[in-house]
Parts: structure tokens; C-alpha cells; sequence
């Protein structure tokens, strides 16, 4: 007797695949950038000429782009389907992280800046508690 | 009551004869190259009624037998077709390999096509087109220059 459950149930797994991640990965590369949005952000605030202002505005964008980068890597390069089992937020915590990332780069708020360090922190201690430095990083994270 | 009770009735009995005939299977994603659109777990209705009909085109999310590895079978989106030459690429552009990698497959090893995930529930539907404009996936119908632009000397148009 066929159930509904045994007709869900997959037959088999197709792969979504990639041949070369290179096994490096760490919160540290998105939290940099993230920060510095936020000095960007202030030192915007700081100053009266336009033309430095407008190249805060230009790198800082670029820089939450790149927060966004090194999010998605881990996201779908770092965290496997175990670790979801662990922390079934996982997936809506980078969403919302990376949407976070989105509005830095769109916005000159010091305080979405901030909110988005405390996204990266979380994602940083589900990295370290699913044994991140150890397994990713050549001798460990540096102290 | 009645009328939905029976098209409840009908859809669920087409579909066990489908899954009965091998038109209908459930396959699990792994990997992560189709992000955002699919995600590693994500679970998925495919059918193999279309191809039987017809070519896959740009933009339909396939299944079919990786060129290099036959035992695996990539999950891809159909970024380019011409003539029977079949070029898949994976959503995620730095993180997928694909007919970048491999080349183009014959249209006739194309034979599942995605029809829905159903897994998770709260992302239950179709699979949309891939996110980012100016992506060559983003149109309905890819021309073989468009096609070239993004794989370069892999294919030559005829």
C-alpha cells in the first residue's frame, strides 16, 4: 500500500555540484568588510567635502557587496546539511544577514552597520561551535 | 465539498499512475550551485513528460547525467539551446560547475525536467528564473549570440 509519505519520499539525490571549493572559510573576511562599512559610515558623517563623500558612498558599497560575497560562500560552501540539523535557523539567518548586507550598502545608517556586526557574530559563533577554525582554517584560526 | 473532493481525488490518482510509470519521481538537491533557487536539501517533483515531447529550453531547471561522472546526476539550468546541443549552467556563477566545465550535452539526454519543490513547505512551488539581471537565463528565448557571449569559444553557432 503506497502511502503519501513513502510517494514524498526521494528516490534519489541530484547534485547541484561544484568542483573546487577550495575547504578555506571563516565569519572574519565578512566581518571585516562589515566593519568597514561602519568606519566608512562615520567618516562620512565627519566630513564637509563632497568629494569624499561621494567616495564613501563608492566604497562603501563596495564593501557591503562583498559582505554579502563572503556570507554566501559560507552559507552554501561551509554549512552542510548536518549542521542544519543542529541549527535549523541556519538558512533564515543568512537571509537575513545578507538582505542586512543589502541595506548597508543602500543606506548611510550606522545603526543597520552595527545590527549587521551582530548577524556576522551569531553566523561567527554557529561557524565555531560546528568546529570551523579547526577544520577550515590552515592551523586554526589565528589568535 | 464534492467537486474538490474529487479533483483532489483525480490529481492524486494521476499522479500515483504517473510515479507508477516513471513520469513522475522525487529527487533530493545536493550542493550548493543552484543557490538561491535551490538549496542543498530541498526536495523536488521532476517529470519526463515534456522532453518526450519536446527540446528543453533556456531557462527550465533539468536533470541529466554529469558527462564526466555518468553514475551523478547534475541538477542545472538550461542556459542555451542550439540546434541539439544543450548548455547548462548553475544559478551560482562562481560556485557551479557546468558547461563551462564540460561542455554542451546532446538535448536527447535531457530527459527529467524540475516541476516543483515540495520541500521545504513554506517554499513549496515552481522553480523561478535565476536572480540578477543581465544574466543570459533572463530571457524567454536565448539567441545564439547572446548564447556565445556566455560561453565564449565553448559552441559555435550554426
Amino acid at each position: 500500500m503506497l502511502t503519501l509519505r513513502s510517494l514524498l519520499r526521494p528516490t534519489r539525490r541530484v547534485h547541484a555540484h561544484c568542483d573546487i571549493p577550495c575547504g578555506v572559510y571563516d565569519p572574519e573576511q565578512a566581518r571585516i568588510e562589515a566593519e568597514s562599512c561602519l568606519r566608512i559610515i562615520e567618516k562620512y558623517e565627519g566630513s564637509d567635502d563632497p568629494l569624499f563623500r561621494a567616495r564613501c558612498i563608492h566604497v562603501k558599497e563596495e564593501r557591503a557587496e562583498l559582505v554579502k560575497h563572503h556570507l554566501d560562500v559560507l552559507w552554501h560552501d561551509y554549512f552542510k546539511p548536518e549542521h542544519l540539523d543542529k541549527y535549523p535557523e541556519l538558512h533564515e539567518t543568512f537571509w537575513k544577514a545578507t538582505k542586512q548586507a543589502s541595506k548597508v550598502k543602500q543606506s548611510l545608517d550606522a545603526g543597520a552597520a552595527k545590527e549587521l556586526l551582530t548577524m556576522i557574530d551569531t553566523i561567527d559563533e554557529m561557524w565555531k561551535s560546528t568546529g570551523g577554525p579547526d577544520k577550515t582554517r590552515v592551523n586554526g584560526r589565528p589568535s | 465539498m464534492r467537486p474538490l473532493a474529487l479533483a483532489l481525488g483525480l490529481a492524486a490518482g494521476s499522479a500515483g499512475v504517473l510515479l507508477a510509470l516513471r513520469r513522475l519521481d522525487a529527487v533530493e538537491v545536493t550542493g550548493a550551485s543552484m543557490a538561491p533557487a535551490l538549496l542543498p536539501r530541498d526536495r523536488l517533483l521532476v517529470e519526463s513528460l515534456t522532453y518526450a515531447r519536446r527540446r528543453p529550453r533556456a531557462g527550465e531547471v533539468v536533470l541529466a547525467a554529469d558527462p564526466r561522472h555518468p553514475d551523478r546526476e547534475l541538477i542545472k539550468r538550461v542556459a542555451a539551446v542550439i540546434g541539439e546541443a544543450v548548455l547548462l549552467r548553475g544559478d551560482h556563477p562562481t560556485r557551479s560547475t557546468d558547461s563551462r566545465d564540460f561542455g554542451s550535452i546532446q538535448a536527447d539526454a535531457v530527459r527529467w525536467r524540475v516541476a516543483l519543490r515540495y520541500w521545504p513547505a513554506l517554499r513549496f512551488g515552481g522553480i523561478g528564473s535565476a536572480s540578477g539581471s543581465g544574466e543570459p537565463w533572463d530571457q524567454d528565448e536565448l539567441g545564439g549570440e547572446a548564447a556565445c557571449t556566455a560561453f565564449g569559444d565553448l559552441v559555435t553557432a550554426d
